[in-house]
């Protein structure tokens, strides 16, 4: 007799997700029925072409928005507005001028009525992870845009969140910098496993990055295909097997940016 | 060549073309009064302790009346820019009012208040506060949504939100509307003290010219330049200098 197999317990899920942006121009639909589910520690990269709603669905899961229609669960649980177990990171790095780099790692900790002494404690050995413990007293402006995305990393992990939401934080960067970050972020990830979802537009990065990868079709974005991505870690990008693979989903995303291009060209036509 | 010293030769080339104009007697001494006879004239005001006892009066009263205008714009700033209800009303009505040059305020204000020190004061309030609530408000409603964002997504909100992001990120639109508001203050007083006669600069200023001193006018005039620079030189530009550094607006020179 063959035991039951446990339902697969996700730390996240999204169910039938749908959101449509209204306006006085029109309907914008941005989701339709969006499924999307991340075991714990699983990294999850949500890949598709721009304006596709991938933006949507990380504001969705943080509580930035809410859905029309459909579910977001953490642990099963259905989530509210934004809390600090879901930690989201921006293509800018969105840390504030007005405090130091340690003062910023510190904010949500505060947030949080962490005491001030445990806070800095917390602060230091999170800039640590990201090697970046001799600029806590510096000012934001010094940083370069890599430092810059490496202490929002820092921030978002110091509240040890349930889920990491990462939305193209390295799209501004240069290419060697984002390479570097795709190294720092996959060694965190080893050493934290967080349950990260992270979107991007750039085909290499989601393959070097996710367990899976999930490609969205063009707006109302819906997972079209899945893949999934066992390359050993650190993957390097220029490897043959993630090249190969990177060709496949290519193809598959050109179709998307070429409906997404028609249905911009429709919605022109047709105020 | 350094700015400090392109200026100082600027001013000494204006001074000594000044003085060549006085000597070469184009027009009688009461139009044009020479730089050395404006000089003495100060130097006798301030021993004199004319000058002393309105500079101080002065003083106080652009303080009262900045300290109360602060009290009321700061707030008031604060409101209006996170309501849009206030803002739409009260705003509009802010944004209109600070059209009308706050001397006009004098009659009514005299009126109200009799000829009382409440009157001036009145009138100072008038022409500071709005341009410190304007700023503020501006200030409040432009803060990047990213960083309010972002706070919320720590799990900022109510009060940790308004005092952690939405006040510091404002912080340099209610410098420069301070700075804006001490400015406006100054000068409606100077007005004020000028129109309605009492103690202060104002009225050495008037009675200079009454008596037909020439040389009193301008040594006044220069009182009146020489606080108003102090003022900015020595409070409001290294306060904006260290916020603009510390938010990595500019370098800072």
């Amino acid at each position: 007799m063959t035991p039951l197999s446990p339902s697969p317990v996700w730390k996240l899920e999204l169910r039938g997700v749908s959101k449509t942006f209204r306006s006085s121009h029109g309907d914008y639909p941005a989701l339709k029925g969006l499924d999307v589910s991340a075991a714990p520690g699983e990294f999850v990269c949500l890949l598709g072409p721009s304006g596709c709603g991938k933006t949507t669905a990380l504001n969705i899961i943080a509580g930035l928005e809410q859905a029309d229609k459909g579910d977001v669960l953490i642990d099963g649980r259905p989530v509210g507005g934004p809390g600090p177990d879901r930690g989201l990171i921006f293509q800018e790095a969105a840390l504030f001028p007005w405090l130091n780099v340690r003062d910023n790692v510190a904010f949500g900790l505060a947030a949080q009525g962490v005491p001030h002494r445990e806070r800095m404690r917390l602060a230091d050995s999170h800039l640590e992870m990201v090697h970046l413990q001799e600029f806590a007293a510096a000012s934001v402006h010094q940083l370069s845009g890599g430092m810059k995305q490496r202490v929002a990393l820092a921030r978002a992990l110091a509240l040890n969140p349930q889920v990491l939401l990462m939305d193209e934080p390295f799209a501004a960067l240069d290419a060697q910098t984002r390479e570097a970050l795709h190294l720092e972020l996959q060694s965190l990830w080893s050493a934290t496993r967080k349950t990260i979802v992270f979107v991007t537009h750039n085909v290499r990065e989601a393959l070097v990055l996710g367990d899976r990868v999930l490609l969205l079709s063009a707006r109302p974005g819906h997972v079209k295909r899945e893949f999934r991505c066992e390359l050993p870690r650190p993957r390097p990008m220029e490897s043959h097997t993630l090249v190969d693979l990177a060709q496949t989903v290519m193809q598959d995303l050109r179709s998307e940016v070429l409906a997404a291009q028609q249905e911009a060209r429709r919605e022109r036509r047709s105020p | 060549m350094s700015g400090a010293r392109r200026r100082l030769l600027f001013f000494a080339g204006l001074l000594v073309l000044w003085e060549v104009l006085v000597r070469l007697h184009l027009w009688p001494d009461y139009v044009i009064p020479s730089p050395l006879a404006v000089a003495r004239s100060l130097v006798d005001g301030l021993v004199s302790g004319v000058l002393p006892r309105a500079i101080l009066i002065s003083l106080r009263r652009v303080a009262l009346g900045y300290g109360v205008s602060l009290l009321i714009g700061l707030p008031l700033g604060l409101l209006l820019g996170r309501t849009r209800l206030l803002q739409d009303t009260l705003g509009t009505l802010v944004l209109g009012l600070q059209a009308l040059p706050s001397i006009c305020w004098l009659p009514l204000a005299l009126l109200w208040f009799g000829l009382s020190e409440t009157a001036i004061g009145f009138v100072v309030v008038m022409g500071a506060v709005l341009s410190i609530t304007l700023s503020t408000a501006d200030g409040v409603r432009n803060t990047p949504p990213l960083y309010l964002r972002a706070a919320r997504t720590m799990g900022a909100h109510g009060w940790r939100l308004y005092a952690g992001v939405i006040l510091p990120s404002a912080l340099p639109a209610i410098l420069s509307g301070m700075k804006l508001g001490w400015s406006f203050a100054w000068r409606s007083l100077m007005a004020a003290e000028l129109i309605y006669i009492t103690t202060g600069l104002g009225q050495v200023l008037t009675l200079g010219r009454e008596l037909n001193d020439m040389t009193r006018v301008l040594s006044v005039m220069l009182v009146i330049i020489a606080i108003g620079l102090l003022t900015d030189y020595a409070v409001f530009r290294p306060a904006e200098q260290r916020v603009r550094q510390r938010w990595g607006l500019q370098g800072g020179s």
